[in-house]
């Protein structure tokens, strides 16, 4: 059982994820509580308990902090009192510009763009108006503005933190993939040769 | 196919000389080079004069088909054009390094797909979204007194309003220019600051309401030697 103190300090969390807009760090919430680090963590541990499926909200670990939000599957009512934001899905291209941002930040609009192959300022601004990117500043010496990904690509995506992202190598094509792939153009280039044929 | 006659008919040129279908065995392999060979001479012992007297039309007509395709290939040789089993180096090369570069981006791709899966999967639970800068909606406590005064304030009846500008005396026009014209029969000329000696504003407004309706119709003359003046009123002499 947990003693008075800490029963105190859960509540005091509690309140304040409660009020806050925004995920709050166990160091923020330490200095809002004046509390340690190791404290804090074990109210946030006895909050997740207490807030388990039987309730409408859940503790979750978020775009680097904690908040308390209401339960998935609870949704659709949820949208019955405040309209979700007007439809606002990603298309494949900011999907993918968002993959690049993401595992290469900060990255360039030009490196971006040589590697998918195509022109990506409009996709970056798009991007950057839906606040998923952001600018990182320039390199060193000048250079192209660079971007990378904000927090609330991460609240969006329900990553922990900026690198809660699985290895690029685990997206890697396998040797028979790519020998596929490979097969695939020479089919292709052989089949416009014969197009090319009266 | 042609007749098998037809395509082991004998063919005689001067790098070759065989039968027709070993000639094109020996092309195909670039044994012989169709650069090299007098496409013309071919035609003309394939299927020169009295082509019709040695084969049937359909075996005739497929040996015309197989002389075009050799002209085809030869002629596309002749530009430099690459050709089946020569792969253009150059090509091979844009081919690799597409290759390449697909392989090297389908790793992003595939965490596009796995960013749309997470999105999808995050899209049920919910925020407040209440910025801090908004006050909290917490009511001052008021006291009752308060709201009775101002209810007070409310309910008293408010101040009667002032009726002095109603019920002065009427005096109507007519009845003022009938006075005016008759004055006027009687003595030819007035004096208007005479006439309005002792009058109030709205009498005074009147009768000069009255002259100038006179001096409109013609009955009176109106005289202001000087602004703000005494007005003289004349009768019009009658014509």
């Amino acid at each position: 059982m947990s003693g008075a103190p800490e029963r105190d300090l859960a509540r005091q969390v509690e309140a304040l994820l409660f009020l806050s807009p925004d995920p709050l760090s166990v160091v923020g919430l330490c200095e809002l509580t004046g509390a340690a680090p190791g404290p804090v963590q074990r109210a946030l541990a006895l909050l997740a308990g207490r807030h388990g499926p039987d309730g409408g909200l859940e503790v979750a670990e978020v775009a680097g902090g904690h908040v308390l939000r209401t339960r998935a599957d609870l949704a659709p009512v949820c949208d019955r009192l405040r309209a979700r934001p007007r439809d606002d899905r990603l298309s494949p291209a900011a999907l993918e510009t968002l993959a690049v941002v993401a595992y290469l930040e900060p990255v360039s609009r030009r490196d971006i763009g040589r590697l998918r192959g195509v022109q990506v300022d409009q996709t970056v601004t798009t991007l950057l108006d839906r606040g998923l990117v952001e600018e990182a500043g320039r390199p060193d010496g000048g250079g192209a503005m660079r971007y990378r990904t904000t927090r609330a690509f991460q609240e969006r995506f329900g990553l922990r933190d900026r690198g809660d992202l699985p290895p690029l190598a685990g997206f890697a094509l396998t040797g028979p993939e790519a020998e596929a792939l490979r097969r695939r153009l020479a089919d292709a280039a052989l089949l416009a040769d014969e197009g090319g044929e009266p | 196919m042609p007749a098998p006659d037809a395509l082991t008919q004998s063919v005689e040129l001067d790098l070759f000389h065989g039968p027709f279908d070993l000639l094109l065995t020996l092309l195909l392999r670039d044994e012989v080079d169709l650069l090299e060979l007098p496409l013309v001479d071919l035609v003309e012992q394939a299927v020169g004069p009295g082509v019709l007297d040695r084969w049937d039309a359909e075996a005739a007509s497929q040996l015309v088909l197989l002389l075009a395709a050799l002209a085809d290939l030869k002629s596309r040789r002749m530009l430099g054009e690459a050709v089946d089993e020569e792969p253009d180096p150059d090509a091979l090369e844009q081919r690799e390094r597409l290759a390449a570069r697909l392989i090297a981006y389908a790793p992003y791709a595939r965490a596009a797909e796995w960013l749309a899966a997470r999105e999808a999967a995050s899209a049920g639970p919910r925020l407040r979204r209440v910025p801090l800068e908004t006050p909290a909606p917490v009511a001052e406590p008021g006291r009752p007194a308060d709201l009775a005064a101002a209810m007070a304030r409310l309910l008293a009846a408010p101040p009667a309003p002032s009726l002095v500008h109603m019920g002065r005396p009427r005096r109507p026009l007519p009845e003022v220019l009938q006075r005016l014209r008759d004055s006027l029969v009687r003595l030819r000329t007035l004096s208007f600051d005479r006439m309005v000696e002792g009058a109030d504003r709205l009498e005074e407004a009147l009768t000069l309401l009255a002259a100038l309706e006179l001096a409109r119709r013609g009955d009176a003359v109106l005289d202001q030697p000087e602004p703000f003046g005494d007005i003289t009123i004349r009768a019009a002499a009658r014509g």
